[in-house]
């Protein structure tokens, strides 16, 4: 009995060890973010000396307060939900119109469309010709830089078309036999079924353009339109510039700061 | 009989206009997206002959005032100053990042798998997976505070007795503070793909094991790791081409000039060159090569994937 116990479950010291790691893991993924919150909740002088490790050390809202003061921050916030918004909505228009083009059964040129879409998932022009276009176009300094470049994805087309692809036949046919033109198909057939891989691809354009800031550098050089995550760059560069003090070593940041600030 | 022919006839011509109306509806439904991708992936793509041009800022890409250069600008590059430390950077920083941030997902999973406690699991997951929201900006911030010399994780360096310094502008730290914090980033939700792959394997499969005897690693090794082997071999695939390509945004946000001699990749330096200082040609050359070398690596390495374990991507 006990021989065959051990077999099913294997060595207990093992399972504790394995255990073990997995908290390990959850620890070193959490702590840090755990750290930064007690951080900012400790009165300033114990933060500065950085020794507040389990619990905040009294405790002082202070930081809170002044970032609710900061109405840069606030209009950076409102710039980043500017982004957000129209993004997420017009990428899953752009993917599912472009998903369910593909999935119609008598959709011509559908092996031309496919390489249309696999060549710029393999090749780009990459940073500078594109920073040309976005010039040539006139959105360098316009807040559609955010959104044009962003609101469609060819790894999202795909990921709602394999979605498109679970939807029985049997259900479209019967559709079409009712009536059902293409639109109609579409609105009363694939968006109902298709919710779930909407909010899918919702959720990955949230938290991209959220934590974005590396299109709004090259392409808004005014504060007016910058988004959050830039706004947080450039505190962080001046807290880096603080934290080294007199020596110019981040000379050349500084300037792209300023470039970009 | 003749009226049956030609009513038929006309039954399938019918269909066959109904076809065409369909298409021609289906196209213009796709097209708002077939012309984002043309004008933001394309146009780009085309715009490439700049490298191969004297490209002054506001000209077009072809027309009268368009000075050929040929190959000058990769000559300048691959014969200039910084080629080798450029390369020599992005080869070790994307290097170590091919050996840890793919291995991370896949073992971390490995281990989830052997977790029996639903709760404990879930919990343990969904925590892994958080680090993957933060943002870049907030994570760089974290890591360089950490790192100052009264940083928490200084502190603990120096707990096991390494020396106390300002370890965010040491050039010897740099490429395992880079690696580590993309491994922190990434291996939860990196874990997803793999955990899901695990889930689908045959139970029966571990049931044959166990009645031959295998032992808990012995069922990793020979039902579990062969069970993903597919799904590793297309995302070492993918990050064989993206060698080349190593995450410069994250590089950007941490580095200094104090170690540029270790952090300065192809990506950064286009950034700085051409962004900043308008080198549009020379740094679109760069670009190019990095980007035609990645697609030979891709290439090179799918032949071998397909060779070995009979899966690649195409």
């Amino acid at each position: 009995m006990k021989h065959k116990r051990r077999i099913r479950e294997g060595n207990p010291v093992v399972t504790i060890i394995l255990y073990l790691m997995a908290g390990l893991t959850a620890f070193i993924a959490l702590y840090p973010m755990y750290y930064i919150l007690i951080l900012s909740l400790s009165e300033p002088r114990f933060a500065a000396t950085m020794k507040v490790y389990l619990y905040p050390k009294g405790l002082d809202l202070g930081a809170y307060e002044v970032i609710v003061k900061d109405s840069k921050m606030w209009r950076t916030y409102r710039n980043t939900i500017l982004y957000v918004v129209p993004t997420t909505i017009l990428m899953v228009i752009t993917s599912t119109l472009a998903a369910y083009g593909l999935s119609c059964r008598n959709l011509r040129g559908r092996k031309f469309i496919n390489m249309y879409l696999l060549i710029p998932m393999y090749f780009s022009g990459g940073m500078i010709p594109s920073f040309l276009l976005m010039t040539r176009l006139g959105l360098y300094d316009s807040p559609l830089s955010q959104i044009l470049p962003a609101c469609f994805s060819i790894w999202n087309i795909i990921l709602v078309r394999s979605y498109f692809r679970t939807i029985p036949d049997a259900l479209v046919d019967a559709a079409r036999i009712d009536g059902a033109g293409i639109v109609q198909t579409l609105r009363n057939i694939y968006v109902p079924l298709g919710k779930p891989i909407f909010a899918v691809i919702a959720v990955y354009t949230i938290v991209g353009i959220w934590n974005s800031w590396f299109g709004a550098m090259l392409y808004l050089p005014h504060q007016e339109w910058q988004p959050l995550q830039l706004y947080l760059r450039r505190l962080l560069i001046e807290a880096q510039a603080t934290i080294n003090g007199g020596d110019d070593q981040l000379g050349g940041r500084r300037t792209d700061a300023s470039r970009s600030g | 009989m003749r009226e049956e022919k030609a009513a038929v006839i006309r039954k399938k011509k019918k269909i066959g206009k109904n076809i065409v109306k369909e298409n021609i509806l289906i196209y213009l439904m796709m097209l708002p997206t077939l012309l984002l991708i043309f004008v933001f992936s394309y146009i780009p793509m085309y715009g490439l002959v700049i490298s191969f041009q004297d490209y002054a800022p506001g000209a077009g890409f072809f027309g009268d005032g368009v000075k050929w250069v040929g190959l000058k600008w990769f000559r300048r590059f691959i014969e200039g100053h910084y080629f080798s430390r450029l390369i020599k950077n992005t080869l070790v920083l994307s290097g170590l990042n091919l050996m840890f941030g793919v291995t991370a997902p896949i073992l971390f999973a490995l281990l989830i798998d052997q977790i029996r406690h639903i709760r404990y699991k879930k919990f343990v997951q969904t925590v892994s997976y958080m680090p993957y929201f933060i943002s870049t900006v907030v994570v760089a911030g974290m890591v360089i505070s950490f790192l100052t010399n009264d940083g928490i994780l200084t502190n603990l360096f120096s707990f096991f007795g390494l020396p106390r310094k300002d370890y965010h502008i040491d050039s010897a730290a740099f490429p395992w503070i880079y690696t580590a914090t993309n491994v922190w980033k990434g291996f939860g939700f990196g874990s997803i793909l793999y955990c899901s792959v695990i889930s689908s394997i045959d139970p029966g499969l571990y049931e044959a094991a166990k009645l031959d005897g295998a032992n808990r690693a012995q069922q990793v090794w020979h039902v579990t790791l062969p069970g993903m082997r597919s799904v590793i071999a297309i995302n070492l695939i993918m990050a064989m081409g993206a060698v080349l390509s190593s995450n410069s945004e994250l590089i950007l946000l941490l580095y200094t000039p104090a170690t540029y001699n270790v952090a300065d990749v192809i990506g950064t330096y286009t950034y700085r060159l051409g962004i900043l200082e308008g080198q549009y040609s020379y740094t679109t050359a760069a670009g190019l090569f990095t980007s035609l070398i990645g697609f030979m690596l891709t290439f090179l390495a799918n032949k071998i994937s397909n060779k070995l374990t009979g899966y690649g991507l195409w």
